[in-house]
């Protein structure tokens, strides 16, 4: 191993070495400002990290790939990491009185998230998906004392382990017949393959399949979503639903890249049925929720329906390869930006007992906080693909990819699901902007007077991320070309 | 300097977006600055802009600065992209020095108010939006200011929206121009889908290489442009709207009719002239409509009582001089009547607005009279302003633009001796009616309660002061053909805006065309004091008791039926539509897509009822059919 393999490696050193001073310093100084300001500035050096391994030659170990598209995700990771560290100081701050653990499960999750963004081989598959998911676990349920917290653990543990152990076996059945365990081989490996192997084989692609839609909340492995969602606390979702649905599905993507559609005729009517049901069932489910964190899980199954057209298009041959990575890649970076402002106004707005969830708690939060108010209309109109928005662009993105790959079918649900999904969005916005004032946001117009200096300033970090969340959704809306080149730039991978 | 421009409208939506987002904490001050500012920087970087254009002419004669291309598919590839050119340099420098000015009036005007920074926010907006419309290098962008001015319009029409008739007439503006921007998106459709372009030159330099004279396509696209032109500037038969925005705060009144809104119509035909040079028909109907529009809103506008009303019929009909210019190819004399009305017409409604402020909110000239000794400083403004608007001979502005359009419909090879008729009929009634206003409101006897507010702030007057030179001393630029002196203005618009071809005419031609306007319009002011100025009106006052008078005058008060004539033949017909039609079998179409879709919502969410044992089934059952389509296949 040289230096350069150092560098190409430096973005995981970093994250790792994060964790482990984070996790020292926990044991002797249980300080949160120092705790959260260690996390975010690992995450910052990580970064950095991310843009001198770019320049580099990538070929470190058969492990990992780290082209342009996985270094692109990494980076999103730790992006979205660092807003996650933002929104929970002060979160954390209101509502626990043990925050370091957090701060070193969160590093962990990014850490397991990156190797999967890379993941190269089925043992990184592997090992980065668990890093992730124990790490999710203890995020999920560190408010203790709170039951559903607890509960929403314990449902995405019991589904996680199963659905492991099922990628797990599919990963041994292909290994069986095909003798390797690298993504590019393993994609083609199944061509001279016949009788009880060729079974074998696809059996275990079908059960690997599995345990990668049940981390993207595929239906119909979608079922534990709502209720994790409701349970977990807000900061956690948000890093769950952006970093490593991300994650995951750079996997997706890399590894069906090399896939010949014409070989991946089973692969891609799978995909096919499974993008149909999640937008159908994601948006119909959405459609009359009373609960804001219920619903964004409900609309995060549609979203990533709207995803896997962006692949199923992919797999389509010529230059629509280019535009489907294209499309995943913007339409991710953007669905992430969304999520983490909608669960952010949640995180900002919690308070010790718990955190407001009913809409109708919602009601008339524009006059008595006109800032995240703001911040969760334009998120939601991303999310609904509203023009001026990223979510138009990445919409409009999806819908060429599609186009280019002549699925028209899926075009159509497409469309119309997510003319759908504006009536649960926009109800939300409404809810907000109603003259009358809930009891909830009543309470909240006196509460930052009464705040200690510190809490206010951590307000104000959390509030700051936010508005800056929300004006990168805005000028990626009117000025997609900032990240379109770099994106573009990556996608060339796999042209 | 090109590569400024995009600074001109980013400062006021800078100012705006500032206003939205922070200005619930700033002080009156603060607000105040933060909405003006803007305007004044952008006029700033204008100014630069205009004199490096003009020390340094680019080659092309025209800055273009492309900012980026917000996305592709094929040919359509919209661009956020600046062009300025002589056309668009006027426009701007007009809507920032003109916008700025009426900003610094607001902000002691409007200091009473409690939407204070709502005020300032939608004004940046609204110039915000005008500029980008006027800036534009493409089509869609140019779209997005003209919906950006009818959003603004309607939230400053509606400011005071606690009244419902405020709210009333903001709806109105906005669905009456939506019938103009339908057209205007039809035909911009229709410039894409023929010429593949959005890029407006390119557009219209393929129309010029591509479409013959007269070709019909040249024709509908000119038309369908004309119809959104006629909606945003308030010709007939969509002026109705323009009467009722007087519901807006006074320097809202003064922005729409001076810079903003009102004019985007015509610099539309004047941005578009190869489409209506390649059609006479669509020429001629912009000429007629002009002279009709013109002679119809005169005619209203002299029986106006509300101050504000009867100065918006005479935008209406000096608008209408604008279109009647455009239709005689006379493209940069329209421009230039724009410049100067901008000037005097801002000034006549700040003015109008301190003499309602002065009368305690009164708006009805019959109840005011005799206020020259009250306010003498607010009369010598009006009656600047009055005069420039009746284009009194070479002490107002108004004179030279308006002599211009005159002359040039008769003199230009596309003029005729009906529309130079109507010009100066149109010449007469204005300054009858302008005059109309300044006898009435101050002079004679008081008719109503006395003045409550006598004094006004120096912040105030002094915009004011500086609108009143513009409006006496920058018809200079361009002195009447006649004359053979000087023609800067023509001269710097040549190189965006052609020059009509003029008819020869004799010496005698060239007298009767110059001094008859010139007489009509002193005319004008001797008629109206006959009528309404002297101490005792006898004249006017046997008039107004035939009762053929009284139908006629009744009629033009309420702009000759035009409303009414719309609410029975559309609004009614459309709600008693609206209404019969709610429960037919389209609509039950699109509830019976509803009902399905929550029947299907309703049923999935019994599968979410919180079991970890039916997660798992379902999670197993998929895992089941995967391997089985993956074995069977």
């Amino acid at each position: 191993m040289s230096d350069a393999h150092l560098l190409v490696l430096s973005p995981y050193i970093a994250l790792a070495a994060t964790a482990v001073v984070v996790m020292l310093t926990t044991a002797f100084y249980h300080r949160h400002l120092l705790l959260a300001g260690l996390t975010a500035t690992g995450l910052a050096a990580t970064f950095a990290c991310v843009l001198v391994a770019g320049a580099e030659d990538r070929r470190a170990t058969a492990l990992l790939r780290m082209n342009d598209v996985s270094l692109y995700f990494i980076g999103l990771l730790v992006v979205v990491a660092l807003a996650v560290v933002a929104l929970s100081y002060g979160y954390l701050g209101r509502t626990e009185r043990r925050f370091g653990d957090f701060y070193t499960l969160l590093t962990l999750g990014a850490l397991g998230g990156a190797v999967l963004a890379a993941s190269a081989h089925f043992a990184s598959l592997f090992l980065g998906l668990e890093v992730l998911s124990v790490s999710l676990y203890g995020l999920i349920a560190y408010p203790r004392r709170r039951p559903q917290a607890v509960e929403a653990a314990f449902k995405y543990l019991v589904l996680a382990a199963v659905t492991s152990a099922m990628l797990l076996f599919g990963m041994a059945l292909v290994y069986a017949v095909s003798g390797t365990m690298l993504l590019d081989k393993v994609a083609s490996a199944g061509a001279g393959l016949a009788g009880w192997e060729a079974a074998a084989y696809k059996a275990g692609l079908a059960l690997v399949f599995a345990g990668v839609g049940f981390k993207l909340a595929l239906v119909p492995f979608h079922m534990w979503t709502p209720d994790v969602y409701q349970g977990g606390p807000a900061p956690v979702i948000a890093f769950l639903a952006a970093a490593s649905k991300a994650a995951v599905f750079v996997v997706l993507l890399q590894s069906l890249a090399p896939l010949d559609p014409q070989r991946g005729g089973v692969l891609v009517v799978v995909l096919s049925v499974v993008a149909y049901a999640s937008m159908l069932a994601g948006n119909l489910l959405a459609l009359f929720q009373q609960n804001l964190k219920r619903l964004l899980a409900y609309s995060s199954i549609a979203q990533l329906g709207y995803l896997v057209v962006a692949v199923v298009s992919s797999g389509a041959a010529g230059g629509a390869r280019g535009a489907g990575t294209v499309a995943v890649a913007f339409y991710l970076t953007i669905y992430a930006l969304a999520l983490l402002a909608a669960f952010g106004v949640i995180a900002v707005l919690a308070h010790a007992e718990g955190e407001p969830e009913a809409l109708s708690q919602y009601r008339g939060l524009g006059h008595r906080r006109p800032a995240l108010a703001l911040v969760l209309s334009v998120s939601l109109l991303s999310l609904a693909g509203m023009p001026l928005t990223a979510g138009f662009i990445g919409k409009f993105f999806i819908f060429r990819a599609g186009a280019g790959a002549a699925q028209w079918g899926l075009l159509v649900v497409f469309a119309l699901t997510s003319a759908m999904s504006l009536y649960y969005y926009l109800r939300v916005i409404i809810t907000m902007y109603r003259l009358e004032v809930a009891p909830y946001a009543a309470a909240l117009a006196t509460s930052p007077g009464g705040m200690s200096a510190g809490r206010r300033a951590a307000d104000r970090v959390a509030v700051a991320a936010l508005v800056l969340l929300t004006a990168s959704t805005l000028l990626l809306g009117v000025y997609p070309p900032v990240l379109l080149r770099l994106i573009e730039h990556a996608a060339s991978v796999f042209r | 300097m090109q590569h400024v421009l995009w600074l001109i409208p980013f400062l006021p939506v800078l100012g705006f977006a500032v206003l939205v987002v922070f200005g619930h904490r700033m002080g009156r001050r603060t607000i105040a600055v933060i909405g003006a500012a803007p305007a004044g920087a952008a006029a700033a970087v204008a100014i630069a802009t205009a004199v490096s254009f003009l020390v340094a002419p680019p080659a092309t004669h025209a800055y273009d600065q492309v900012m980026w291309t917000w996305f592709r598919i094929g040919a359509f590839a919209p661009r956020i992209a600046f062009h300025l050119d002589p056309l668009s340099l006027v426009m701007t420098l007009v809507v920032t020095f003109v916008g700025f000015l009426i900003l610094l009036y607001s902000t002691r005007f409007m200091r009473g108010d409690e939407g204070y920074r709502r005020f300032f926010a939608y004004m940046d907006l609204f110039i915000a939006s005008m500029l980008i419309l006027v800036l534009a290098g493409d089509f869609l962008f140019l779209l997005v200011g003209w919906e950006g001015v009818g959003l603004s319009s309607f939230l400053l029409i509606g400011f005071w929206y606690r009244e419902r008739a405020n709210g009333a007439a903001a709806r109105k503006a906005f669905i009456v121009t939506r019938v103009g921007d339908t057209a205007l998106l039809v035909g911009l459709l229709l410039i894409f889908t023929k010429l593949g372009t959005l890029d407006i030159q390119g557009a219209m330099a393929a129309a010029q290489s591509q479409w013959a004279q007269g070709a019909a396509v040249a024709t509908a696209a000119a038309l369908l442009l004309m119809g959104g032109a006629i909606g945003k500037s308030a010709q007939l038969p969509l002026q109705t709207w323009l009467p009722d925005a007087m519901a807006g705060p006074t320097p809202v009144s003064a922005l729409i009719h001076a810079a903003t809104m009102v004019t985007a119509g015509v610099y539309l035909i004047a941005r578009t002239h190869v489409l209506f040079e390649l059609s006479p028909t669509a020429r001629l109907v912009v000429a007629v409509i002009g002279a009709a529009t013109l002679l119809y809103a005169g005619v209203s506008a002299l029986a106006q009582n509300d101050i504000k009303r009867a100065l918006a019929y005479s935008t209406i009909s000096q608008i209408g001089y604008m279109f009647l210019a455009l239709g005689v190819a006379a493209w940069s004399a329209a421009v230039f009547h724009f410049l100067t009305h901008a000037f005097f017409k801002a000034l006549l409604f700040l003015s109008a607005g301190l003499v309602i402020k002065a009368m305690d909110e009164e708006h009805d000239i019959r109840k005011m009279g005799g206020l020259r000794r009250d306010i003498p400083v607010v009369f010598r403004l009006f009656l600047i302003g009055a005069a420039a608007l009746s284009a009194l001979p070479l002490v107002t502005a108004g004179f030279f633009s308006k002599d211009l359009i005159v002359d040039l419909a008769l003199t230009s090879v596309h003029g005729g001796v009906w529309l130079w008729l109507a010009g100066v009929v149109g010449a007469l009634l204005t300054s009858l009616y302008s005059f109309r206003l300044v006898f009435l409101v101050f002079f004679g006897e008081r008719r109503g309660s006395a003045p409550v507010a006598t004094r006004f702030p120096r912040l105030v007057v002094w915009p004011m002061v500086a609108l009143a030179a513009g409006s006496v001393v920058l018809g200079w630029i361009e002195l009447p053909v006649h004359w053979h002196g000087w023609s800067l203005f023509t001269d710097f618009m040549a190189s965006a805006l052609p020059v009509p071809g003029i008819r020869a005419g004799g010496l005698l031609d060239a007298i009767a065309v110059t001094l008859i306007p010139a007489i009509v319009s002193v005319a004008g002011v001797y008629l109206a004091w006959v009528l309404f100025g002297r101490r005792r009106p006898a004249v006017a006052g046997s008039l107004v008791t035939r009762p053929g008078f009284r139908w006629l005058a009744g009629a033009a008060l309420a702009g000759w039926g035009f409303d009414r004539l719309y609410h029975v033949a559309l609004v009614r017909p459309f709600l008693w539509l609206a209404h019969h039609g709610q429960r037919d079998w389209i609509d039950r179409l699109v509830s019976g897509i509803a009902g399905p879709a929550a029947a299907l919502g309703g049923l999935l969410r019994r599968t979410q009822d919180g079991r970890l044992r039916y997660y798992l089934a379902a999670a197993a059952l998929g895992i089941v059919v995967f391997v089985a389509v993956g074995l069977l296949r």
